[in-house]
């Protein structure tokens, strides 16, 4: 693996991973405050 | 049911992004993911596929949610209540289309529960793949496998949304843990780095060639569920204060999540296992790559029975909580047309049983229902559009996307995607996809008996829109004749 796959995989892991995370957090969130 | 409104739905936001999930994530993403985009450029594709993502899968599925939401009714009946009387014909196609689908997928399923019984009783290590592939696949024990696939969805369905609910917090979760199990110990194999750089690194010339692009759509038009009408289905049973933006981003990216976890199973298991799998994989198709494929690598992996076991175990739970939604929006279609729940369950899966029987028995058949209604989603995504135009995009996108319970302000910027982009897609899809199937055979193009070009889709697609078209106006009348759930938000 060189340089350039790690940053792709980071990059496309991150986006693809993070942004579901990211929008389950803001779900989460959001849910709390409508109940709460 | 739930005590909010008398009605039938889903009793938190969590179960009905679980179930929906559950429906996007199939077969789809673990066999042919993998095998698209290691062979075509890897990481670029990837750069594509994450485009189309945010340019088709994630604006149809907020049309899809609305149009449930709004409608209270099935295919049919959302297209006839949103867009016009005259526009029933276009559910009509959705729902044929799905269920042109869900006649062989269960085939699919039967097939996956098939190979986890082979996985689990050892018969994968006293025989070969091939071996079980040949005996099994176009035999009569295919029709039973069908047939138990199609039962397990129908135990399911029967006791409606409570039921699909409840499959879902279990297998979702479980299929969730299966594949991050096996993706953590495909990389952990020796060799399997070169796995890693098979799936990321980046070829940038391909990104000028116009076929990845076009492929990177088709995955996602196939792999994510939106344009299918079944996102459309769960929406029915969503509570007036949910949310639609944001459970639509939610399921896009989880269905891509799991895809690419399954990319890194599949493609670090291939490679550490098989050091030339680069030329394997490029003649392989699904069916080669799940059932004869990959049991034979699994052989030589420490506890490879067990994780072949697991493996089929996920793609069976991703198979039927896919199926199950297939058997849902059939069984939705002909309640909003009168018939009582369990009535029109058993008329679903009746049909669902006869007409998958020749996918069961014959290969090319299966491959031909594939490829017609595989295509078919794509006119299904563009009709989504043109309902949505019908309906008014801005209207839709402040009363209904924007509207109560939204977590998410979505901009002008989904209008133009949904009404210009979305067809533009479809149109250029649909013609480098006709176009592809001419090959070298221009005689055959038309051929309306041949397996898989463009005279057998144009042929079956004319027959389905001929009858559409002529039943209109009773589907119309039909579909919003019933009282049945009737949106109580004074639409």
């Amino acid at each position: 693996m060189q340089t350039i796959d790690w940053l792709m995989m980071a990059l496309i892991c991150g986006g693809v991973w993070g942004g579901f995370a990211v929008l389950l957090v803001r779900a989460l969130l959001s849910e709390g405050r409508k109940r709460g | 049911m739930s005590g909010e409104t008398g009605r039938e739905l889903f009793s938190s936001r969590w179960w009905l992004v679980l179930a929906t999930l559950g429906m996007a994530v199939g077969t789809g993403n673990i066999w042919r993911f993998p095998r698209v985009v290691a062979a075509h450029g890897g990481g670029s594709f990837l750069v594509a596929w994450v485009v189309f993502l945010l340019l088709w899968s994630v604006p149809l599925m907020m049309v899809e949610f609305s149009f449930g939401k709004r409608s209270r009714r099935g295919a049919v009946g959302a297209f006839a209540r949103l867009a016009g009387k005259r526009s029933a014909w276009m559910g009509g196609w959705v729902a044929l289309t799905a269920c042109g689908i869900f006649f062989y997928y269960s085939v699919v399923a039967g097939w996956c529960l098939r190979y986890l019984g082979a996985a689990a009783i050892g018969e994968l290590s006293v025989r070969s793949s091939e071996e079980v592939w040949n005996g099994f696949a176009g035999s009569g024990t295919a029709v039973l496998f069908h047939l138990l696939a199609l039962g397990l969805a129908f135990s399911v369905v029967w006791f409606g949304v409570r039921g699909i609910e409840r499959v879902a917090k279990v297998l979702i979760p479980l299929l969730v843990l299966l594949v991050v199990t096996m993706a953590v110990r495909a990389v952990t194999l020796p060799g399997a780095e070169a796995g890693l750089h098979f799936l990321f690194s980046p070829d940038w010339g391909a990104l000028t060639e116009p076929h990845i692009w076009l492929e990177a759509l088709t995955q996602n038009a196939w792999d994510t569920g939106a344009g299918w009408g079944l996102i459309l289905t769960y929406a029915i049973y969503m509570r007036s204060r949910e949310d639609v933006p944001l459970n639509a981003y939610l399921i896009g990216f989880g269905n891509n999540s799991m895809s690419l976890l399954a990319g890194i199973m599949v493609l670090c298991t291939v490679f550490a296992m098989d050091p030339g799998a680069e030329q394997h994989l490029a003649g392989v198709n699904n069916e080669g790559l799940t059932f004869l494929y990959m049991p034979r690598l699994f052989e030589h992996v420490p506890a490879g029975g067990f994780f072949m076991l697991l493996f089929f175990l996920a793609l069976s739970f991703a198979a039927l909580t896919s199926l199950i939604s297939m058997l849902e929006l059939a069984t939705r279609v002909l309640r909003d047309f009168g018939f009582e729940r369990r009535r029109a369950l058993l008329w679903v899966a009746g049909a669902g049983f006869a007409f998958g029987v020749p996918s069961a028995l014959s290969m090319p058949f299966f491959k031909n229902q594939d490829w017609v209604w595989g295509l078919g989603l794509i006119v299904s995504g563009l009709l989504f559009s043109v309902g949505a135009r019908r309906f008014g995009l801005a209207r839709l996108r402040s009363e209904v996307i924007n509207g109560e319970g939204s977590d998410l302000e979505v901009g002008r910027w989904w209008s133009f995607v949904v009404g210009v982009l979305v067809p533009v897609q479809a149109v250029v899809l649909l013609a480098w996809w006709l176009w592809r199937a001419a090959g070298t055979e221009w005689r055959q193009w038309l051929n309306p008996f041949a397996e898989g070009n463009a005279g057998t889709v144009l042929v079956q697609w004319a027959v389905a829109l001929l009858a559409l078209l002529a039943a209109n106006r009773w589907l119309a009348r039909r579909s919003l004749a019933s009282g049945l759930q009737a949106s109580e938000e004074g639409d």
